[in-house]
């Protein structure tokens, strides 16, 4: 049983998770080179975009979206109740 | 798109020296390479279809007969360029799945899973499987510990182990639709999307809007988006299970509806997310994002159930008897769920290839913190193909509620006498002693999972590819990190495998990105005579050799309204004396509705000029019910009475494989040949699960997936044309080369004539009429006998003979049919040569063999695409 209140776990939720965030954020913008868009050639091959297979990955993502309490928590892109 | 015509443009001046050259000039000119992929950079078609197989539970005490669950999903995706700025895209799946899942979880000792034993006709009694007993009975310590006991009471000793309850699903299907129109400014883009998904029992209502900014030369982009889901439950709770399930705290949730319980509930979610991408240098990027989401209202799942165990203290025995009882689980109200994540892309130079690395980690107010770590190294091995092997790691807390199995100190119910009117009272447990939360869904548990898969894609040309791939996932208690998991009783494993045809629209005659450029675009629009209407098939052969066509066929067929015999209706007393056996064996059962919706691929490739090639696998799914009879025979003693409510099949159909040989070729007449095989790829052998104590056997021959059979598939077809007239004529015909398939039986044999006319309105458009006759004969064979236990007995054969869908003769028939059709062929621009057609089939007659429902009419639709 929860043994405060869920607000307070919200924000201790976002306290320590924002950290985070905020803290990989800066180490990349700050680490960065400057690369012109004429050197970005490797950048636009198939295999170095962020999705390389995005469908192949949405049949995944709805699998474990069915078993896992993590997954799945993405409202606004259907994907049906999951109860078996 | 505009980016792709200016790298188009550009290379068309200077050809490349090389295909990086090429993509640096693409990626100077598209705009956000690093977005999501919910912006689409370029117009394509994907088509995909996945598989995920659970492995069998272990149940320990007896033996598992029941299959695992099983899904078979089908997926489409078109996006399209509307505008140079702006794109739509719209996107169909479904989903179909069947077998046992666990619905509670209870002290291995307490024989949740009996075995279910059966009579012989000799007298023996046999163990044939496993069934659900969800209030039962156990000793305990005075620590509540669950004892063992032998066959004749005498305490073993302590037996904590725990173990799964399962129960069975019939086959259930999902359909979900969905849209997005976005929009983009050189730096930045606004995407905004709705749709909907459906279930028997559960039905979705979605929207999202998403927006990019690109900043830092397009070196930064940042991505915003928020969604909404707003979802009703009404789910039929288990007819065998209800009355054994403590429905209490629900009660005001729950409505009756003839003989069924439905537990209705509601639930919204919202959602936001934020996340930025970095390029880093010239081999790498990151992406970072941040996500929040608010989920209110009944976030239970309806088919869970928590065990009970009520034990009263005031026992007074060395032993404590604790009684189990099943109660649907009970979650907060509101769930916060934050998740946190980041991906990082580098290039290996060494290997040509990228590797892949993602880690997330998710925290709710349930007490879930789940990690996320995923690796993935992409190998391109030649300029078509590229191997990708991956792993995944997944390890989650339980919630705050989670419990296997809960203990409760106090009676369920006890009598208690009143000194004062000399009466014995019943006493019911006291809720407010329960807690106000329990759950002991898996998906809520400690454990820890990883899987391993990999996948191939091979790209045809810039335009086509094909990719496949497969995984196997382990799920274990104590795979969790830093231990505690979940006990080894509720490990389970499972395969995925999915293959997916891609087709990008904007790249099929793109000169510049041709991987053969020895091979010139072709002008398709040229070589095309009118085409027919939507619902015929085989009308036409690809011209030039070499040259591919793709393309998607939509078939709906719906039967529904009076039931005929012959060309008449048939009253209630016909079906009931004529339908099925004769006497005690007249039909109980009728259908009220079916409807059956097909999707075929249809790959068409011309490898000599007068001969094409097709490859068309389907996907189809069916949905029927049923109603009683009324005048229906009275129930034989021990009888089997089918349960009468709606079935649902879905899944791969039967692959069809075709040659189309010209044989005459004049300038306004044209004549050809069609030869085909129908593989029996689809499922013959769907049986319906138990219900009411009994096994009820396949599930009717019209709901089954495929023939069953390989078939023959000969067509002759005639066309013509002149100027804006076009006609033609087609006489094709199905002959099943097996007597009967796996399951005993095989469709009738199909002769089917057709004619039609069409008339060019414009440039584009044409509009046809056509007629058609169908002969079909009748189902031969029957289903092979399928042993089962009915009142625990074990008979030879359970096939339901309920109603007139369960007899081979009352299939098939002669029909007419009229049909009003449009087609679109797209003339210039973009999308030249793609073509659309839409017919609609209405019944003129209809003349069934034995007794059959009529027949509402079929939709076709089609789109393709020749290149």
């Amino acid at each position: 049983m929860l043994n405060h209140s869920p607000f307070i776990t919200v924000i201790n939720i976002i306290r320590n998770t924002t950290g985070y965030f905020l803290f990989f954020s800066s180490l990349l913008l700050s680490g960065c080179a400057s690369v012109s868009p004429w050197q970005r050639g490797i950048l636009a091959k198939p295999e170095m975009q962020l999705s390389t297979q995005p469908v192949q990955a949405l049949f995944y993502e709805h699998a474990y979206g069915s078993r896992e309490a993590a997954s799945g928590s993405n409202a606004g892109s259907g994907g049906g109740c999951g109860c078996y | 798109m505009q980016a792709v015509e200016v790298a188009v443009a550009v290379i068309k001046k200077k050809p490349p020296h090389s295909a990086l050259h090429a993509l640096t000039f693409a990626a100077l000119a598209l705009p956000g390479i690093m977005a999501a992929p919910v912006f689409a950079d370029n117009d394509n078609v994907d088509f995909q279809y996945g598989h995920y197989q659970e492995g069998k539970r272990n149940l320990f005490s007896v033996k598992n007969d029941k299959n695992p669950i099983e899904v078979e999903s089908l997926f489409g995706k078109a996006t399209f360029s509307l505008t140079d700025r702006v794109n739509f895209t719209t996107h169909y799946s479904q989903d179909t799945w069947s077998g046992a899942t666990p619905i509670s979880t209870a002290p291995l000792v307490a024989q949740s899973n009996r075995a279910y034993l059966a009579d012989t006709a000799s007298g023996q009694t046999i163990t044939v499987g496993a069934s659900p007993y969800l209030n039962t009975q156990l000793l305990v310590t005075k620590k509540f510990v669950p004892l063992q006991q032998n066959d004749v009471g005498k305490v073993l000793g302590k037996a904590p182990q725990l173990v799964h309850i399962l129960s069975m699903a019939s086959p259930e299907t999902r359909k979900q639709g969905d849209f997005n129109l976005g929009y983009e400014w050189d730096e930045a883009a606004i995407d905004i999307g709705g749709g909907l998904s459906l279930e028997n029992d559960y039905e979705s209502r979605f929207g999202n809007v998403m927006s990019r900014w690109d900043f830092n030369q397009k070196r930064t982009t940042v991505n915003l988006g928020a969604s909404y889901t707003n979802s009703d439950t009404s789910a039929i709770l288990d007819h065998d299970a209800s009355p054994y399930i403590t429905k209490d705290y629900f009660a005001t949730q729950i409505i009756q509806s003839g003989a069924m319980k439905i537990l209705q509930g509601n639930r919204q979610d919202w959602s936001t997310t934020v996340s930025l991408t970095q390029i880093i240098n010239k081999y790498s990027l990151f992406e970072t994002s941040l996500g929040y989401t608010q989920s209110t209202g009944y976030l239970e799942n309806p088919y869970k159930v928590m065990t009970i165990m009520f034990v009263d203290p005031e026992q007074t025995a060395k032993r404590l008897t604790g009684n189990l009882h099943a109660f649907l689980e009970q979650r907060p109200e509101q769930r916060n769920q934050f998740s946190m994540g980041g991906k990082f892309v580098q290039h290996i130079d060494f290997a040509e290839a990228a590797v892949h690395l993602e880690y997330r980690f998710f925290q709710d107010d349930w007490g879930i913190a789940a990690h996320t770590f995923g690796a993935e190294w992409v190998q391109p091995l030649t300029s078509t193909w590229v191997i990708t092997p991956k792993i995944r790691y997944y390890s989650q807390d339980a919630a705050d509620f989670y419990q296997p199995y809960l203990l409760s100190k106090q009676a369920y119910s006890k009598t208690q006498y009143d000194p004062t009117t000399g009466k014995f009272s019943l006493i019911p447990y006291d809720p407010s002693k329960l807690p106000n939360n329990f759950s002991s869904d898996q998906r809520l548990s400690a454990y820890g999972a990883i899987s391993g898969g990999l996948s191939l894609s091979k790209r045809f040309s810039k335009a086509i590819s094909l990719e496949a791939g497969i995984e196997y996932y382990q799920h274990a208690g104590s795979l969790k990190i830093g231990g505690g998991g979940e006990g080894h009783y509720s490990d389970f494993d499972s395969f995925m495998a999915n293959a997916a045809l891609k087709v990008n629209l904007a790249n099929l005659d793109s000169r510049a990105f041709n991987l053969h450029p020895e091979h010139h675009p072709h002008h398709h629009q040229a070589h095309h005579h009118a085409h027919a209407p939507a619902g015929v098939m085989f009308d036409h052969l690809l011209t030039d050799a070499g040259s591919w066509m793709i393309g998607y066929r939509f078939m709906h067929d719906e039967q529904g309204g009076a039931m005929l015999q012959g060309t008449h209706t048939s009253s209630e007393q016909t079906i009931v004396k004529t339908g099925c056996g004769t006497g005690n064996e007249g039909c109980r059962l009728t259908p009220t509705f079916m409807d059956m919706t097909m999707h075929m691929v249809d790959i068409m490739y011309a490898p000599l000029p007068g001969l094409t090639l097709m490859l068309m696998p389907q996907f189809m799914d069916m949905a029927m019910n049923l109603r009683n009879l009324t005048d229906a025979p009275p129930v034989p003693v021990g009888g089997h009475v089918h349960s009468g409510t709606g079935h649902a099949t879905g899944g791969i159909g039967d692959t069809g494989m075709y040659a189309l040989i010209k044989a005459i070729d004049l300038t306004h007449h044209h004549l050809h040949v069609g030869l085909g095989l129908s593989a029996p790829t689809g499922d013959v052998d769907i049986q319906l699960r138990r219900a009411h104590q009994q096994d009820e056997g396949y599930i009717h021959y019209g709901m089954q997936l495929g023939s069953g059979t390989w078939d023959f598939k000969p067509s002759l077809t005639y066309t013509g044309q002149h100027e804006q007239w076009s006609w033609g004529a087609q006489f094709s015909s199905t002959q099943r080369l097996e007597d009967k398939g796996s399951t005993g039986y095989a469709l009738g044999d199909v002769w089917q004539t057709t004619a039609w006319g069409s008339y060019q309105l414009s440039p584009g458009w044409s509009s046809s009429i056509r007629g058609v006759h169908t002969n079909q004969q009748a189902i031969t064979g029957q289903f092979t006998a399928l042993p089962g236990v009915v009142n625990g007995v074990l008979l030879d054969d359970v096939n339901q003979r309920s109603g007139p869908m369960d007899f081979a003769k009352n299939y098939g028939g002669r029909f007419w049919d009229l049909g009003f059709g449009v087609n679109y062929t797209v003339t210039d621009g973009d999308f030249t040569g793609n073509t659309l057609g839409v017919e609609w089939l209405q019944p003129l007659s209809t003349d069934v063999n034995g007794v059959q429902l009529d027949r509402q009419g079929a939709l076709s639709a089609t789109w393709g695409l020749a290149f």
